[in-house]
C-alpha cells in the first residue's frame, strides 16, 4: 500500500504540500486538471473550504476527486458553516471515501466573502475541532457515543505567527498541539525575521518535536496582490523590503518566484521546520516552478 | 483529552422549576454581569480565566484565544473599529500575571445552558468553577509545555 500523508510525517521526511482552490461552479474537471501541477511533486494538496467565505464547490467532494487522480488531499474544515452535528457527520462522510487528512481552522468570517449577511455558526473553534478530531480517533463521538469502525484522521491545524499579540500566538499553537494536531501549517512567511524569533519560541516551548511544523509560502504575481494582502487581509505581516522589490521588478511575476524561492531556502534551514506548505492563491500551476528551482524535487529525491 | 475534558454534557437537564430559579438569579447576576462585562449570557461563565473580559463579545465567539486575524493595533478583523477582545483578554491577564489561564483549552459550549445563570449552573456542578489562584507549578508546568505528551 501507499505510504500515506501520516506516514510521511512521521517518518521524519522534509513535507511538501500545495494548495488547491476549487472552483466557484460544479465543473470537477478544473480541478482534474489543476492535479497535473502536483503529481509527483509534494506530497500533500490542501483543499479550501469556501476560503475568504466565498461558495466553491465542496472540500471534500473535491478531495474525493484529487484521490482519484492519485494526489492525497488535505481536506480543509472550518467551523464557521457547521454546527458539531454537520461536522461529524462530514468529516465521517470524508473518511469513509477516503480522506484522511484534515486541516482544522476556525474560518475567515462571512463579512469578507459574497454572503455578508449569512448567519454565523461557529458552534466550535478551531482547537475544539481538533479535540474533537482526536476523539473520533479514539473512537468516540462527541456525544460519547462509541462508533464500530473509528476513522483514522491525520489531524492538521493553522498557525499564525504574524498576528498579535506574539505571545498569544504561542499560546494557541500550545493548545493545538495539545489538543492532538500531527501537523502544523503556518500563515505565508512575507517577515523572516518575526518567523525566525517565533519559531525560536517554539523550540523554547519544547513544541517543535511533538508535532510537525510546515512554514508557509506564498508566490505572488504582482505588488497589487502584495498590496492587498498588507491592507485587506487580516494578521498578515509583509516586510517592506518585498513590497518596494516587486515595485521595481520589470517582470513581477518572474520576481515574484525569486522571491518564493529565496523565503523557501532562508525558512528551510530553520531548526524545527518539517516542510513547506506552497500556496498560491490561484497560480497553482507555478508550483512545480518554484519547487524546482528551490531544490526540493520530489521526483529526483525518489529516484 | 478525555471526555470529561472536552464537553460538559451530563447534568443538564434542567426541570421546569429550576429554570424559574435560573431565571430570578438571573436578574441578579445580570445586574453586575450585563453593565460591567456586557454579558452574552452563555450559561457557562469565563471570566474567571478570561481577566474579567467576556470572550463571548467576540464575533466568532472564540473562547480558546484570538483567530488569526487580530491587527497590528489590535484591531478586531470583523469590526476593524473594536479592539480584539482576546487582545484585552491577553493584556489584562498578562497584568493580572494569571496567563497560566490561558493554556488550558476550554470545553465546547453547551448551547442548552444559553441564557440560564452560570452561578446557579457552578452550584449544580454543570460547569467548572471559577479559577480563583494558580499555583507556581502550575505556571512553570504550562509555560514550557511540559505536560504534553506524544
Amino acid at each position: 500500500m501507499a505510504k500515506t500523508f501520516k506516514d510521511k510525517i512521521d517518518s521524519g521526511r522534509f513535507i511538501l504540500c500545495g494548495e488547491l482552490g476549487p472552483p466557484q461552479s460544479c465543473n470537477g474537471d478544473v480541478i482534474r486538471k489543476k492535479s497535473a501541477h502536483f503529481r509527483g511533486h509534494v506530497d500533500a494538496v490542501n483543499i479550501t473550504d469556501n476560503q475568504t467565505a466565498i461558495v466553491r464547490l465542496s472540500s471534500i467532494a473535491a478531495g474525493k476527486i484529487l484521490l482519484e487522480e492519485h494526489i492525497e488531499p488535505i481536506v480543509q474544515m472550518t467551523c464557521r458553516d457547521r454546527n458539531r452535528i454537520a461536522i461529524q457527520s462530514d468529516l465521517l462522510g470524508a473518511a469513509a471515501l477516503g480522506l484522511n487528512n484534515v486541516l482544522c481552522l476556525t474560518g475567515d468570517y462571512m463579512k469578507f466573502g459574497n454572503h455578508p449577511e449569512a448567519r454565523p455558526v461557529y458552534d466550535l473553534d478551531s482547537i475544539q475541532l481538533i479535540a474533537a478530531l482526536a476523539r473520533m480517533n479514539e473512537g468516540r463521538l462527541l456525544s460519547g457515543d462509541t462508533m464500530k469502525t473509528p476513522p483514522h484522521f491525520c489531524i492538521g491545524a493553522a498557525a499564525n505567527p504574524f498576528a498579535e499579540p506574539f505571545e498569544m500566538r504561542l499560546i494557541r499553537l500550545y493548545k493545538k498541539i495539545r489538543a492532538g494536531a500531527h501537523f502544523i501549517q503556518t500563515q505565508p512567511v512575507f517577515d523572516i525575521e518575526l518567523f525566525e524569533k517565533w519559531m525560536e519560541k517554539v523550540r523554547e516551548m519544547e513544541l517543535a518535536e511533538k508535532t510537525a511544523i510546515l512554514a508557509g509560502v506564498m508566490p505572488v504575481k504582482s505588488v497589487n496582490a502584495l498590496l492587498h494582502m498588507q491592507k485587506e487581509v487580516p494578521g498578515v505581516r509583509i516586510d517592506e523590503a518585498y513590497i518596494s522589490r516587486m515595485k521595481t521588478a520589470a517582470d513581477p511575476e518572474e520576481e515574484g518566484i525569486k522571491m518564493a524561492v529565496e523565503i523557501i531556502s532562508h525558512i528551510k534551514n530553520i531548526k524545527g521546520i518539517r516542510g513547506i506548505h506552497l500556496m498560491p492563491v490561484m497560480w497553482e500551476s507555478i508550483t512545480p516552478v518554484i519547487l524546482r528551482e528551490a531544490g526540493l524535487n520530489r521526483q529526483n529525491e525518489e529516484k | 483529552m478525555t471526555q470529561d475534558e472536552l464537553a460538559t454534557l451530563d447534568n443538564t437537564k434542567i426541570s421546569p422549576r429550576e429554570r424559574k430559579f435560573s431565571h430570578l438569579m438571573l436578574w441578579f447576576e445580570d445586574l453586575i454581569k450585563v453593565p460591567v462585562f456586557r454579558c452574552q449570557h452563555c450559561g457557562e461563565c469565563l471570566l474567571s480565566s478570561t481577566a474579567f473580559t467576556c470572550s463571548q463579545r467576540c464575533p466568532k465567539r472564540i473562547r480558546n484565544g484570538p483567530c488569526g486575524g487580530t491587527g497590528k493595533d489590535g484591531s478586531c478583523e470583523v469590526y476593524p473599529d473594536r479592539k480584539c477582545i482576546w487582545f484585552l483578554i491577553h493584556r489584562r491577564t498578562k497584568r493580572m500575571n494569571r496567563l497560566a489561564a490561558l493554556y488550558d483549552i476550554k470545553k465546547i459550549h453547551n448551547w442548552s445552558l444559553e441564557g440560564t445563570s452560570a452561578w446557579l449552573n457552578v452550584f449544580k456542578r454543570r460547569i467548572d468553577p471559577p479559577i480563583i489562584f494558580l499555583t507556581r507549578e502550575q505556571k512553570r508546568k504550562k509555560l514550557s509545555g511540559q505536560d504534553i505528551q506524544r
